[in-house]
């Protein structure tokens, strides 16, 4: 009987949340295909895909999220091994790390690095200058905007990256390897990275998702990306911004899908030892 | 000179001396075990040896080559672990493969010795198998093949048994043994399991916080045991305190009740010496016939039924100890309270 119960309380919770979440969806969606009076259609949904802009903006910033992701793996798969494997007690200085963008708002974070790299780079006191200022050049600045995605995305990956390697004996694969002959390079990508691959595809689609619709950091260094460019319409516009934000969630859901795909019939493996 | 040697080996984790001046020749093809309680060090030494943690001081040889500080992944040793190890993401030949691939070998090579491998732990049906898919036991069959696979100079297995239940931990531990004796390769093995150590080794190392306490076969570690751990670690046994009465003549008494001992050096001990017996539970028996020493009145206090072995508590005095005899149909048992003879060999009597 109690089971009973607690399957009726289940499906009401799970229609109210599905509720919550459908109803703004539905209204998006349907003020998307009002854009002419009395009739429903994809005009909006047109007008948008034939902006040069978008697909422009669209195109880079998927650019970027996918540089931002690739950087990212480098830099937080390793590490996040590493604290596990040899510096357990790094744990802490480097959580509090990962969380500081939750601290420190976006817009410090561009002006620390506008400020930082629109100058050049030396030795001090000395004239010797190691890096021209990164701000003066289109690759600079997209080398600018990538580090700071990292930096945006970092409480996501890391956590997804630690998550994932909680999950499989990091310390015991990583010896027996090691007695089989592997050197480093071979564990971190022949056995770490495959058991740890849906904590990375979350990862990455989460920094995808924030990369992709982020305004802050790609307005202030005057990179032309996907955020400001839907703020901007979003602006000027009343049904476009409708349209891309209803097709923004089908990509996003697009890419959850894939990664149940590809997931999904290994699911058990990363546990298993 | 012998094929692995380690030589003074000492490890110090901070303050704590985890192993101790540890010195051990092992001959090619040997199978040794390291047995004792845990945090006695066998673990670390084990690691010593797979290159996993660096002696504080001391040489470990293998093949008259110093590996001591040689990498892990430079030392051609192969090992097992507890938690089978196994890459979640291969299937079972390409886990038995890997260590193959990383030395370069052509395909056709490899494939030949995965299936080699997979014959000799007869798991053929399951080659392409993950190891989630697997039970624990042919998951460490696999584990054993992956690394006997790379044909390692020394196949170094830590407690692989443990994780298993009883039936599978037997026929494995004799499919270990089986293997290892046809490939001739040289093996050590940590347990904690006494039973495991003397059913499978060549010799035994026992192991107590950190030093050695002994080295010898199975049948010299359980007969004639050295110190009073070994004999206790190593067995059951019954242990009570007595006083020297004769020593030229090998006597001495426990609660008044004289016993006669064999143990060698017990002539130079002094009268009045106290001292500490041990005796095994089946070292006893009723005494069905007349002898002329260790026949020693006795109390039948408790019977256990244990399947192939029942077990007697009697009380000598006033000293409890166990006696163990061999189960049949036709056994008769004395009743609980009933007076009887008992007796032992001088030779049973350990004085330790």
């Amino acid at each position: 009987m109690s089971e009973r119960r607690f399957s009726i309380w289940s499906w009401v919770w799970f229609l109210l949340g599905a509720v919550y979440f459908l109803v703004p969806l539905y209204a998006t969606l349907r003020h998307s295909l009002r854009m002419e009076r009395d009739v429903i259609g994809f005009k909006a949904y047109v007008r948008a895909f034939e902006d040069q802009d978008f697909w422009e903006t669209f195109l880079l910033s998927n650019t970027l999220a996918v540089a931002t992701i690739v950087a990212s793996v480098i830099l937080i798969v390793p590490t996040a091994y590493w604290i596990r494997l040899r510096l357990p007690q790094a744990r802490r200085i480097t959580e509090f790390i990962t969380l500081l963008p939750f601290v420190i708002p976006a817009i410090i974070l561009v002006f620390g690095l506008i400020r930082t790299y629109s100058v050049p780079i030396g030795i001090p006191f000395t004239a010797i200058e190691l890096l021209q200022p990164l701000t003066t050049s289109k690759l600079g600045t997209y080398a600018l905007i990538t580090a700071g995605y990292m930096v945006l995305a970092m409480p996501y990956m890391y956590r997804s990256v630690d998550t994932g390697m909680r999950t499989v004996d990091i310390r015991t694969l990583t010896e027996a390897a090691q007695s089989l002959g592997a050197g480093w390079f071979t564990i971190v990508t022949q056995v770490i990275l495959p058991n740890i691959r849906s904590a990375l595809l979350s990862g990455a689609l989460l920094t995808f998702a924030i990369v992709v619709g982020e305004v802050t950091l790609a307005s202030f260094l005057g990179v032309d990306a996907f955020g400001p460019y839907l703020f901007l319409i979003g602006q000027h516009r009343a049904y476009e911004p409708a349209a891309l934000s209803f097709v923004t969630f089908l990509l996003t859901w697009l890419a959850m899908g894939l990664i149940q795909l590809a997931t999904g019939g290994q699911g058990q493996t990363a546990g298993a030892h | 000179m012998a094929y692995l040697s380690l030589s003074n080996v000492t490890k110090q984790f901070g303050d704590a001396v985890v192993v101790d001046n540890f010195t051990l020749d092992i001959e090619k093809g040997e199978f040794v075990s390291f047995l004792g309680p845990s945090g006695c060090g066998k673990t670390t030494t084990l690691r010593m040896v797979a290159g996993f943690e660096l002696p504080t001081s001391g040489r470990i040889t293998l093949g008259g080559a110093d590996i001591t500080d040689k990498a892990p992944n430079q030392r051609n040793v192969g090992m097992i672990f507890q938690a089978y190890a196994l890459f979640p993401n291969m299937t079972v030949a390409q886990n038995i493969g890997f260590g193959l691939r990383l030395r370069k070998m052509m395909r056709d090579e490899v494939n030949d010795r995965v299936n080699e491998m997979i014959g000799l732990i007869n798991l053929e049906k399951h080659a392409n198998k993950y190891p989630y898919q697997l039970s624990g036991g042919q998951q460490q069959r696999v584990s054993l093949a992956r690394a006997l696979a790379i044909r390692p100079e020394v196949l170094l297995l830590d407690e692989p048994l443990s994780a298993l239940d009883a039936k599978i931990r037997v026929s494995l531990r004799a499919e270990i043994r089986a293997i290892q004796r046809r490939l001739g390769i040289t093996a050590i093995f940590v347990t904690h399991d006494q039973e495991e150590a003397l059913s499978i080794s060549d010799r035994i190392v026992v192991m107590n916080v950190g030093e050695m306490e002994q080295v010898g076969t199975p049948f010299e570690i359980y007969n004639f045991p050295k110190t009073q751990f070994v004999a206790n670690f190593v067995g059951s046994l019954n242990n009570s305190d007595a006083e020297v009465i004769d020593p030229a003549n090998g006597i001495l008494a426990m609660d008044g009740v004289h016993f006669k001992t064999a143990e060698q050096g017990f002539a130079n001990r002094r009268q009045g010496d106290k001292v500490k017996i041990s005796v095994r539970p089946e070292r006893f028996s009723f005494a069905a016939e007349p002898m002329k020493e260790n026949v020693v009145d006795c109390t039948i206090e408790n019977i256990t039924f244990l399947g192939s072995v029942v077990r007697i508590q009697i009380s000598i005095g006033n000293t409890k100890f166990n006696m163990d005899t061999f189960n049949n149909p036709f056994l008769e048992l004395p009743a609980i309270g009933a007076k009887e003879k008992v007796m032992c060999s001088k030779e049973a009597v350990l004085v330790l």
